[in-house]
């Protein structure tokens, strides 16, 4: 097999199957046992026929980006993928429709504005898509077709993989499907001379891999729904609203309750009346719905009620970019509500991750009755990977409720002062459990109290239970050269992959680099970060917001000097971005 | 004052380059566009051998880079077809389904492999080799195959067959004297050119043809007319070059073999023009047209199709003669040269 | 931490054999002014679950900020006091996740007119089966007595000293549009009948509206005074309302805005998790 590394992007228009073309591509290819990584944009606007870019990147190993730039362009509408073509590398592929029902006029031809080096491929696709089905709709899997016969991708293994993702649809738009593919693909190998040099080895593997092709809303909810999830409350917004689709989907069939809310209040108002309640409960937002969110997470904490919070991070501040990636979350993540208000902030790095961070998400909201708040990007949550299935999560982090002894309950303190910030806590229904809970600062038992001594006990109480999660968090990810390194970078959330690469990259150039990202910022691997700081000449600190939240967060466990590489481009780090600005530090 | 002008080259060899670089040269402002059937940049066609056998590489290859065009405001529109002009409306349709407009016109688009009639039945088995292109579509087979058939009816073959050898293939080489391109080889001349490949270890078949091929799981079963038979992985076929034009057939641009145009490179239309390969030039001196090769006659064309293009009034010369060693004997020649 | 526990009510109510209605009460002192109407609601709900026979366990009382806020201080059930305004999506938020539970949202007009407002039409046409107690007092008592939703137009308060320019809402005839399925209004003076309406709204299988007026003794002087509100309150005739009868129970809302008693009630209606399950039977 070979060291086959190749993005491909597909650019249509709306309802031009361009977003399923790439996912049966990247189903297949995971299928072959190759890793893929694919990130497609979607029309902003509400509808119409904007434009779409199924943009997936098919490799060996772990694929940790979608890559910046793409090897092949797949043009199912000319005047949208000429938009694209500014991504296509310097020795790209177009394969374009060179036969449309009707001329286009001057400069309106994608193949028109490819930079001399890139190689046109011309295929009839609504010709041939119209023959083989009788529509233009299939001009997708006509493309598919020619892509494989160009790229020497096992014609019958792809078809089989066709058929298995149509399942139980009607027979004929699964043999419409399936024709075109071969037409394209027959075309292709009689009419076009290829002379680019890539190929896929190895395609056709008798044994076929059967795994997960998800994005990061997928797998968190998946994450979560194995994590024994009951409630989960939400309101639209994007990027978060996949989340709620599945919920609202999966949830009913596991005896749990859907809810659409009429505000994000009231999405978290219930997940704490359901986590007070005694049920693992969750919502999920972006910035602006976070914002009145804040208002609960003081509660949660003070209530010490189990509370998850999805944040899929978006261009800020106020409503800014919807469907633009950014990393800007993290101060009001960290902060936002009033009051010292210690809460868990986890964001994961890669779409398999937010499985994992889910169930502990969960597990470590019911143990530790505490806010927890899962940070994804809308990077993650709609960057799509392969992944194996994921086993059910150890029983360990199902059934955490820390129940009192009978000893207790004469007379229970719900807030019993303990070393690990931890108190027992019974849930509605318990003879003998009951307690008040409240916002007000309080005693052992619940009851308002203002007095000095008290909320000084208390308070150290709530901040106590982070060094059991520490204790409990996943360890920070190192990758890159050991021992003394010139440039240490220090990443998290979506962009830790960018940065592996990154460093991956510039090792292989030579320069000794090392990465560090972690999933936990708080509570924050101090002392890792701490060890890994000496070892580094520079650290460099990349991600994807303007004023460097990260950067400033960890600022405090390292007293140095820090580079800094801020963007708020919309879009995901790209590790050429890093890596370029490796190559300025060293 | 900006103009309005757009300059059309068809063809990105050395006609249409040399046209290009000359208009922008003589005239700062025009659109300038050349198109290209091939995808790839402007190359020196006769290194191509060198860069099969591995020994150029894609840098040499190239004749200048991409940014050149950028640079000078040509616009290089590759691996783009003329379907068909219409001289009327100025107009070309491109085959990808795009409508082009011009004020002046250029065509440059060479010549493309001949297949004689007595070997058009095998069609299909021939494999044919005249561009870059075909060598990067060729390569993985040219460089995996063993046993080679060669129809030698061009200087080209030649130089195909000695690198074949270089590569250490086996090859047989059919000689089609008589219809040799771009003359006729006189017996003595295919004796002396016979004699030299069978030295470097080809066997030689003259004075036959091909008979039957048939594609086996083993290669290419080949019989000649006179009862040779064997076996080959590929038949490559060199049997001369035709002009390229097909796409003006049917506009109203007058052609014959080549697009017919005076000695001033024009056609009959005012604002279109042809240099290089494809052209069929009056020779005022023979009352009679003629047809040119190679690479230095092309840039020469190119030029000066482009200089009358812009109002100069320049006459094309028939080259002047030179001496051609080829293969153990020499051609005298004034109408082609520097073969590749 | 010690915190030493006042011993006053928990005292008498241990001393009390059989306890009664007292089950319900917490040893805390209430830190509602003397003379309250709080007091007398709040007797009215202890009464109403001892009749209906409710495990103090089984019950949560889920309220949000302000003299209302603080019920659940004083009844012994799991009681929850969460934010202003907040009451209402909580206490759904218990009721989905655990339907067993017998759920209450406590609220005052603030809390429920003012700033939670937005959660009222949301909940009532869900139709989940929780209890909102509206406490109103018509002033915002716990800050020291400002203009609240229900504040008549013209009075004074600390935030309108010459006079409120806002005209104050209909709770009853809001909670009827917003398509509640049990509405009712009770007063706080009147303990006996409050507890017949609230015993009406626990057993109602869906969202329950129980509008209780209640004077501010300590804020509001002329108004909503204990005279005033006894005067002006009188009985809805049972035998002439139908409480099936949404445009009579409208009617009555706009026209007679002191009426005491159950003005709407639908009990065909499915509640939430009734609606779920026959969804889910249809779909499958």
């Amino acid at each position: 097999m070979s060291d086959m590394d190749l993005v491909v992007e597909i650019c249509g228009s709306a309802g031009e199957g361009t977003i399923s073309a790439g996912e049966i591509l990247s189903r297949f290819m995971s299928e072959e046992g190759y890793d893929i990584m694919s990130f497609d944009s979607y029309p902003a606007e509400i509808r119409g026929f904007g434009k779409c870019v199924a943009h997936t990147r098919v490799g060996r190993g772990e694929v940790l980006t979608p890559g910046k730039y793409s090897d092949v362009l797949i043009a199912l509408n000319d005047i949208h993928a000429i938009g694209q073509l500014p991504v296509l590398k310097e020795k790209g592929i177009l394969i374009y429709d060179n036969k449309p029902p009707k001329y286009h006029l001057e400069d309106q031809s994608v193949v028109g504005w490819l930079e001399p080096g890139m190689i046109p491929y011309g295929i009839p696709l609504t010709e041939l898509s119209i023959k083989a089905s009788g529509n233009s709709k299939a001009r997708n899997m006509v493309a598919l077709g020619a892509f494989s016969a160009l790229f020497g991708i096992d014609k019958t293994s792809f078809i089989e993989s066709v058929k298995r993702r149509y399942g139980k649809k009607k027979q004929d738009i699964i043999d419409s499907n399936v024709n075109s593919f071969l037409e394209g693909y027959t075309w292709t190998l009689e009419h076009v001379r290829k002379i680019d040099p890539f190929r896929f080895d190895g395609t056709g593997a008798a044994v076929k891999r059967d795994q997960l092709i998800i994005n990061g809303n997928e797998a968190t909810a998946m994450g979560a729904l194995a994590a024994g999830l009951h409630l989960y409350a939400g309101y639209p917004i994007t990027p978060a609203t996949k989340i709620m689709e599945i919920m609202s989907k999966e949830l009913p069939k596991k005896g749990g309750i859907f809810l659409q809310t009429e505000d994000e209040i009231s999405s978290i108002a219930h997940v704490i009346g359901a986590g007070y309640a005694g049920k693992r409960a969750m919502t999920g937002t972006s910035g602006p719905g976070f914002c009145l969110m804040s208002e609960f997470t003081g509660l949660a904490v003070m209530a010490e009620v189990p509370a998850v919070i999805v944040d899929s991070q978006r261009g800020g501040p106020s409503t800014g970019m919807p469907t633009k990636h950014e990393q800007s979350d993290l101060n009001i993540a960290l902060n936002g509500g009033s009051g010292d208000c210690p809460r868990v902030v986890i964001a994961p790095t890669q779409v398999d991750e937010c499985y994992q961070a889910a169930v502990l998400a969960l597990y470590i909201a019911e143990k530790y009755q505490t806010l927890v708040i899962l940070l994804l990007d809308f990077f993650l949550s709609n960057s799509i990977k392969n992944m194996d299935h994921p086993s059910p999560p150890d029983p360990k982090y199902l059934n955490t409720h820390v129940l009192p002894d009978d000893g207790d309950l004469p007379d229970f303190k719900r807030y019993k002062i303990t070393d690990n910030g931890i108190s027992p806590r019974t849930i509605p229904g318990k003879t003998g459990g009951m307690f008040f809970a409240t916002g007000l600062e309080h005693d052992e038992r619940g009851k308002p109290v203002y007095d000095t001594k008290s909320h000084t006990l208390m308070t150290e109480k709530r901040h106590r239970k982070h060094a059991g999660i520490a204790a409990e968090m996943i360890a920070p990810h190192i990758t890159g050269c050991e021992g003394a390194v010139d440039i240490g970078v220090v990443s998290w959330g979506s962009s830790a992959g960018a940065a592996r690469e990154a460093v991956a990259h510039a090792t292989a150039k030579g320069i000794k680099a090392a990465c560090f990202s972690t999933q936990f910022i708080s509570p924050f691997p101090e002392q890792a970060l701490r060890d890994f700081s000496k070892r580094c000449k520079k650290i460099l600190v990349p991600e994807m917001n303007y004023s460097g939240q990260f950067a400033n967060m960890i600022a405090r466990y390292m007293e140095r000097p820090m580079e800094r590489l801020n963007m708020v481009t919309g879009l995901p780090m790209a590790s050429e971005d890093i890596l370029k600005k490796i190559e300025e530090i060293a | 004052m900006p103009s309005n002008d757009h300059y059309v080259i068809i063809g990105n060899g050395p006609a249409g380059n040399h046209a290009a670089d000359t208009l922008r040269e003589n005239d700062g402002e025009a659109r300038i566009t050349i198109l290209s059937q091939e995808s790839v940049l402007y190359y020196y066609k006769h290194k191509l051998t060198e860069y099969i056998k591995g020994k150029t590489g894609e840098k040499e290859l190239t004749v200048r880079p991409s940014h050149v065009y950028k640079d000078k405001r040509i616009r290089l529109r590759l691996g783009q077809e003329v379907e068909r002009i219409d001289p009327l409306e100025n107009r070309l349709y491109l085959k990808h389904m795009e409508i082009m407009s011009y004020t002046k016109l250029i065509i440059a688009s060479g010549a493309s492999p001949r297949i004689l009639p007595s070997v058009s039945n095998f069609g299909k088995y021939l494999a044919l080799l005249s561009s870059y292109t075909d060598v990067l579509n060729q390569l993985p087979e040219i460089r995996k195959n063993k046993r080679f058939l060669v129809l030698g009816g061009d200087l080209i073959s030649f130089k195909f067959i000695r690198m074949l050898k270089d590569m250490g293939k086996d090859v047989d080489c059919l000689l089609y004297a008589d219809a040799f391109w771009p003359f006729n080889l006189t017996t003595e001349m295919a004796d002396a050119a016979s004699e030299s490949l069978r030295k470097s270890g080809v066997r030689v078949l003259s004075e036959d043809g091909l008979k039957a091929v048939k594609q086996t799981d083993q290669g290419f079963d080949v019989m000649t007319e006179k009862g040779h038979g064997a076996i080959y992985d590929s038949i490559y076929a060199f049997l001369g070059m035709v002009p390229n034009i097909s796409f003006v057939l049917g506009s109203g641009i007058d052609t014959d073999r080549g697009i017919l145009v005076d000695d001033h490179l024009k056609t009959n239309f005012d604002n279109v023009y042809a240099a290089g390969d494809c052209a069929q030039i009056y020779n005022p001196d023979i009352k009679s047209y003629w047809l040119s090769v190679g690479w230095k006659n092309a840039s020469v064309q190119g030029e000066v199709a482009a200089m009358n293009f812009l109002g100069a009034g320049h006459v094309i010369n028939p080259s002047p003669k030179k001496i051609l060693n080829v293969e153990g004997f020499t051609v005298d020649t004034s109408w082609w040269e520097a073969f590749e | 931490m010690n915190t030493t526990r006042p011993s006053y009510l928990d005292e008498q109510i241990a001393s009390v054999k059989d306890k009664g209605f007292l089950a319900y009460r917490t040893g805390e002192l209430p830190t509602w002014c003397p003379g309250c109407g709080y007091f007398g609601i709040t007797d009215a709900i202890y009464r109403a679950c001892l009749e209906l026979g409710l495990n103090n366990e089984d019950i949560c009382a889920v309220s949000g900020i302000g003299c209302a806020g603080r019920f659940p201080v004083f009844m012994n059930v799991y009681g929850f006091h969460t934010l202003h305004g907040r009451s209402v999506p909580v206490a759904s938020g218990v009721k989905l996740a655990r339907e067993d539970l017998t759920v209450f949202a406590v609220a005052g007009d603030g809390d429920a007119l003012g700033i939670g407002g937005g959660h009222l039409p949301h909940v009532a046409r869900r139709n989940i089966d929780i209890t909102l107690f509206l406490f109103d007092n018509s002033i915002y008592g716990l800050t020291k007595g400002q203009s609240s939703a229900t504040t008549l137009y013209g009075q004074k308060t600390s935030s309108h000293p010459g006079g409120n320019p806002d005209s104050p809402v209909n709770p009853v005839k809001l909670a009827l549009a917003y398509g509640a399925s049990f509405v009712a209004r009770g007063f706080a003076g009147e303990p006996e009948g409050l507890k017949h309406i609230i015993k009406k709204a626990i057993v109602h299988k869906g969202f329950s509206f129980v509008h209780i007026t209640s004077p501010c003794v300590t804020f509001d002087k002329l108004n909503f005074t204990w005279k005033n509100l006894k005067e002006n309150h009188s009985p809805i005739d049972e035998n002439l309302h139908d409480v099936k009868d949404m445009e009579a129970a409208m009617r009555m809302a706009e026209h007679e805005r002191f009426k005491l008693g159950v003005f709407y009630h639908d009990s065909k209606r499915l509640s939430y998790h009734d609606n779920l399950r026959e969804l889910a039977l249809k779909g499958a």
